[in-house]
């Protein structure tokens, strides 16, 4: 869209070559009325008048149209074009005398099936565009709830880890270091052995929080980007797995964390439930689309149904209009493809 | 004594009996679930639960639920609830069934082995005991105005212990005063709170609990 200040200007022109030519017509068409009074011939100067009063009528109607809300602008000034031409027309067939033939009426003919099927084809138009607009409201009403399903699940889920995991490991602690004190005169071979126990599950305590940590944000992705951090992930894991291609720049952080935990997520199962000697991950970024491709040579039969969590994966890439397709025939091999569009930024420094 | 512990976490399941075991009472039966629990009070029947407020299958409260429905079938059933959070809209639940026989403690202070072994005993004794966490929120919670302005520093120091059901001879050794000057705080914060006067201690916790909950 133009700046505003533009628009007034055109406006503030419009208006003045309108009052100019308004002003020029008048003096024209007075001048014409005193030649023609002052020399007493037939009355010719209609044709002057009418051929002064076209434009006029013209630019009036096109301004009128210009009025219009934006979308219907070119309908309305055509139909205001046809409007004044079809005028014209009777004008004319009216000052030369009228005749029998009604003549005006096939051009008038002719600009209303013009104009009629300029309105059909915008109506058409309209219609589709508004459909398209529809559609992306479902979407996007969609993977909002989708989105808040996840995390909701995600805080609980956290929750429960630190609940169950460092908080109850603290207790214990702070239960054995009480009775401690109170025994430490009297059982000094028991005292040993709970502060002893006090210590090791401190550090069990330590390495839950740690776990939880990296469930929510994992150091590794912001310190060496989604490849690098697949490539780490890769490591740790019971099947070897081989970590192929690169992505020219940083994609927008959120997209990265979605789409290394749906790596991560791809991985568990291959673990867990593929029994699989071997699996690969390729990663790229082409024509505005990141994509990772997760394929493993194990039993096959994975699904992406609700109580999976690779439903929590296409719940998550669909936030950011991604798609997940999996081919997994019973026997293998299971081929996962995640596609998420996005803008890159410049290669981390 | 005999208890039955309920805890679905081994670790501190375990922790709970050997405290109690340590201080000559008898763990009759420790359980990780609320069906497993109920069968054990059918079978023990102890002279006390001590419950966790979370247990399978959800993990939200039914040790809660599992504790007032056990009170439910044999009133004045002791039940001492624990839980890794206070909240005193527990702590209000539970005591519609009757406050005699209640606990409610963070598991926090089961770090003060002495105090918890005692909050066990007063429990199993028919006793009310609150956690304090709870106490001070009821406290400060309602705007008392009024009536808690009238109160002493010291009286609503009182009035707290009170409401964690301690005795007046405890109420007396925490502040290093003598028991006289405790039953002369107490009347008058009884007073001063037209509650009525009684010298059994835990109609006297009731009355005040009571008071702290009315809406």
């Amino acid at each position: 869209m133009t700046d505003p200040g533009r628009g007034a200007r055109w406006d503030a022109t419009w208006r003045m070559v309108l009052r100019q030519e308004a002003n020029v017509s008048a003096a024209v068409g007075l001048l014409v009325l005193i030649i023609w009074v002052l020399s007493g011939g037939g009355f010719w100067p209609r044709w002057v008048w009418f051929g002064l009063a076209v434009p006029l009528a013209l630019q009036a109607g096109v301004r009128r149209g210009l009025r219009a809300p934006w979308g219907q602008r070119l309908l309305t000034v055509h139909g205001a074009v046809s409007v004044v031409l079809a005028f014209t027309a009777l004008a004319i067939w009216v000052l030369a005398g009228a005749s029998r033939a009604f003549w005006p009426v096939w051009p008038a003919l002719g600009l209303g099936i013009a104009f009629a099927l300029h309105g059909w084809i915008r109506h058409g138009l309209s219609a589709g565009r508004e459909r398209a607009l529809l559609d992306r409201v479902d979407v996007l009403t969609r993977t909002r709830s989708g989105a808040v399903d996840v995390q909701a699940a995600e805080l609980r889920r956290i929750e429960r880890d630190l609940h169950d995991g460092a908080q109850s490991r603290m207790v214990s602690v702070a239960m054995n270091l009480g009775l401690a004190e109170e025994l430490l005169d009297k059982d000094p071979q028991l005292v040993a052995e709970l502060v002893a126990e006090s210590r090791s599950s401190m550090l069990t305590a330590l390495d839950e929080l740690r776990t939880v940590m990296r469930g929510i944000q994992p150091p590794v992705l912001a310190d060496r980007g989604l490849a690098g951090a697949v490539r780490a992930l890769a490591l740790h894991l019971a099947v070897p797995v081989t970590v192929a291609g690169e992505i020219p720049g940083q994609a927008p952080p959120p997209v990265e964390s979605a789409v290394y935990f749906a790596v991560s997520e791809c991985l568990a199962n291959v673990v867990k439930h593929s029994g699989a000697q071997r699996a690969d991950v390729d990663l790229g970024y082409r024509d505005g689309v990141l994509w990772v491709v997760v394929s493993d040579d194990g039993d096959g039969g994975a699904s992406v149904t609700a109580g999976t969590g690779l439903r929590g994966v296409a719940l998550r890439l669909e936030v950011f209009d991604g798609t997940i397709a999996l081919t997994s025939p019973a026997g293998g091999p299971t081929v996962v493809r995640m596609e998420v569009p996005c803008e890159l930024s410049s290669p981390r420094t | 004594m005999r208890v039955v512990i309920a805890e679905d976490l081994t670790l501190l399941r375990d922790g709970l009996a050997r405290i109690l075991r340590a201080h000559d009472i008898e763990v009759a039966a420790a359980v990780g679930d609320p069906v497993a629990l109920a069968t054990a009070l059918e079978e023990e029947h102890p002279d006390i639960a001590i419950v966790d407020v979370r247990m399978p299958p959800t993990f939200t409260n039914e040790g809660l639920v599992a504790a007032i429905g056990a009170r439910n079938r044999r009133p004045g059933m002791p039940v001492l609830v624990l839980s890794q959070y206070v909240e005193p809209l527990y702590a209000r639940e539970l005591m519609l069934s009757g406050a005699a026989g209640v606990g409610y403690l963070l598991k926090d202070r089961v770090a003060d082995v002495g105090a918890f072994v005692d909050a066990v005993r007063r429990v199993a004794g028919g006793g009310t005991v609150l956690d304090p966490d709870v106490v001070t929120s009821m406290l400060s919670h309602r705007d008392r105005g009024q009536a808690m302005a009238r109160l002493t520093a010291r009286e609503r120091e009182v009035l707290a212990f009170i409401a964690e059901g301690r005795s007046n001879a405890a109420i007396a050794a925490k502040l290093v005063v003598t028991p006289k000057a405790v039953d002369k705080h107490i009347n008058s914060i009884f007073m001063k709170l037209d509650l009525p006067l009684d010298a059994d201690d835990n109609r006297r916790v009731l009355a005040v609990l009571r008071y702290l909950q009315a809406d």
